[in-house]
């Protein structure tokens, strides 16, 4: 069941802007690259990205940028603060010296899950607390993609990275559950809040394009299957994406107003393993020998999310 | 010494088609040197894997640029200006190439070898675009040092260390003994080494602060970098059958399906990168799969 919540029905409905120019370094199939794009259609042209250094820092290699905006390239921890600095700059200029309404810009952070909920977490939430007026769009790969998919606090429990490789002591891989960015970023209250996966493309867009007309923190965070860390052949992307959502692990929702509402609700929750067994992260779990334990936990951990709200 | 430079794409297995090849010389008694090289580019982007072999001691490091062997993994490379992938190659050279074909003008000047690993890997491993044992196995058969028995112990070693499962190591070992029964050695001539000198110094002239800084003043001037070499398959819309549900648009992460004035979808080859997504999502199974060939210098 869908609930609708913009102007937009079906793919055709689609803005056909194109923010991103083809040719960019990012890997073939990257799911992230789909939500920032389908998000920057809604969003038009006039925005400067504040982009935290990750697997996205490839969207621009000097002396190429894909962007008709601006961009402005930051470290790990500091694309908010400079997110701070261009709203103040811009506002100052429209107020006091003459900058025109039409040249105003939406100043969106791009960053990964690493960035969002490790070092750039302080800045980000002192940002909310100000309530800064930008959009926050965090791809979230769940794990330090760029440097070569080490552990970030976005891995899942149960899933295998460069860092938290399954070994005979460690059996899962990694064996912390994954921090509710979600949540944690809720408890701020701001103004917008929702989770996209590129698989929904509709929701996605509605959600982008209510967001476009709201002035405050906006944050979004995308399900960003990521074909190289986490071992899929990159056609399966959208494929992932989609098991994601279908096996309840990556809730489709937003916060708006004080009230969580699931936009994309499996309909019958499939078992997690159909969303597990596909990837390599996870061939541990499968192989040599079934580890149930910990697929019965991955699957209780969903149960009892959905269950809030059953 | 013999120096072997391996190319193909990101994800691939040429970096691990290097360690191996690397590996299997040092188990057979020889000192042995591998590094990969690839920029900041990833998967489907070019890559160059490095593997020095000796009975002396390897004094020599950084990248080979006089090489005795080239494997070309993805033939495609052959006219990619980043890859380069003849370069530094001379009439003694053994070059291979995974191909179907046998490229004439390029036989005419230099000892060529293909043979469709592709089409073997698909048969062994059922996967057509992991090349990394079957290429470092057409090496060793065409240095003709190292035993089929210590190469498939090198194989295993690094393979295990990637979490292979036991029935792709056992697909990897069919596939790489029927190479070894395939590829001849090749005849590989001495070449005389050329002492390295130093290079003098260059000292900078100073330059305007605004020429050192990374600034892009051209928006969307990324459409002059093509990726539509990255391609080891091609997707290929029917459009006599197509019902312009418009999936593949909007599916597509490079945004390279665009719509014709009519609304139909219609791919962009010069970036197309090929990760199929398209023809997976296709729900009427209207887009095709064909591999790509590229075409021979």
């Amino acid at each position: 069941m869908k609930v609708l919540t913009g102007p937009h029905k079906k793919i055709k409905d689609l803005h056909p802007n194109e923010a991103i120019a083809p040719g960019t370094g990012l890997c073939a199939g990257c799911g992230g690259l789909d939500g920032l794009r389908l998000g920057l259609k809604e969003l038009g042209d006039d925005f400067l990205i504040c982009n935290a250094a990750g697997c996205f820092t490839l969207l621009s290699i000097y002396p190429f940028t894909p962007l008709k905006g601006s961009w402005l390239y930051t470290t790990m921890g500091g694309p908010v603060p400079a997110a701070q600095g261009v709203r103040d700059a811009l506002d100052i200029r429209l107020q006091y010296r003459g900058l025109e309404e039409k040249e105003n810009l939406q100043v969106i952070v791009v960053a990964g899950d690493g960035s969002s909920s490790d070092i750039g977490f302080g800045a980000t939430s002192a940002a909310i607390y100000r309530g800064l007026d930008f959009i926050y769009f965090c791809y979230d790969n769940e794990a330090y993609g760029n440097t070569g998919f080490q552990l970030s606090p976005s891995s899942p429990y149960g899933s295998a990275t460069q860092t938290t490789p399954s070994t005979d002591e460690h059996e899962a891989g990694t064996e912390i559950n994954k921090k509710d960015l979600f949540e944690c970023w809720k408890a701020q209250k701001p103004v917008y809040l929702a989770t996209v996966s590129p698989r929904e493309p509709i929701d996605l867009s509605n959600k982008f394009a209510r967001a476009k007309k709201l002035k405050g923190p906006r944050m979004f965070i995308c399900m960003s299957p990521c074909p190289t860390g986490w071992g899929f052949d990159p056609k399966d992307s959208q494929l992932i994406a989609k098991l994601a959502v279908d096996t309840g692990i990556f809730p489709v929702k937003e916060y708006f107003e004080g009230e969580v509402k699931h936009t994309v609700r499996p309909r019958k929750r499939l078992p997690v393993e159909k969303f597990l067994e596909r990837q390599k992260r996870f061939h541990h779990l499968f192989e040599p020998h079934r580890q149930d334990e910990v697929i019965q936990q991955i699957q209780k951990g969903v149960d009892d999310y959905w269950g809030q709200y059953e | 010494m013999w120096r072997v430079r391996i190319h193909g794409r990101g994800g691939q297995g040429i970096k691990t088609a290097g360690q191996i090849l690397g590996t299997a010389g040092f188990y057979s008694g020889y000192q042995a040197q591998d590094f990969p090289l690839y920029g900041a580019e990833r998967r489907g982007a070019p890559v160059i894997a490095f593997t020095r072999i000796s009975e002396e001691d390897i004094l020599e490091r950084g990248p080979i640029s006089s090489p005795d062997i080239i494997l070309i993994g993805d033939e495609t490379l052959l006219n990619d200006p980043q890859s380069a992938p003849l370069c530094g190659a001379d009439p003694s050279t053994v070059i291979f190439i995974n191909s179907a074909r046998i490229p004439d003008q390029l036989s005419e000047k230099f000892s060529v070898k293909t043979a469709d690993l592709t089409e073997l890997c698909l048969k062994r491993l059922n996967n057509r675009s992991i090349y990394g044992s079957a290429l470092s196995a057409v090496g060793a058969c065409l240095l003709g040092t190292i035993d089929l028995q210590v190469f498939l112990l090198a194989m295993e070693d690094e393979l295990t260390q990637h979490g292979i499962s036991h029935q792709m190591l056992k697909g990897n070992i069919d596939l790489v003994s029927e190479i070894f029964s395939i590829i001849e050695p090749a005849v590989i001539s001495q070449r005389t080494e050329e002492a390295i000198t130093a290079k003098s110094l260059v000292s900078p002239s100073l330059l305007p602060v605004i020429d050192g800084a990374p600034i892009i003043l051209n928006p969307g001037n990324m459409v002059l970098h093509k990726t539509g070499n990255w391609r080891v398959e091609r997707p290929e819309i029917d459009l006599e059958r197509c019902n312009d549900c418009l999936i593949c648009y909007a599916r597509c992460p490079d945004g390279v399906i665009g719509l014709t004035p009519e609304g139909r979808p219609e791919i962009n080859y010069e970036y197309c990168k090929g990760c199929m997504i398209c023809a997976q999502e296709c729900a009427g199974h209207f887009i095709q799969t064909v591999r790509e060939t590229g075409t021979f210098p």
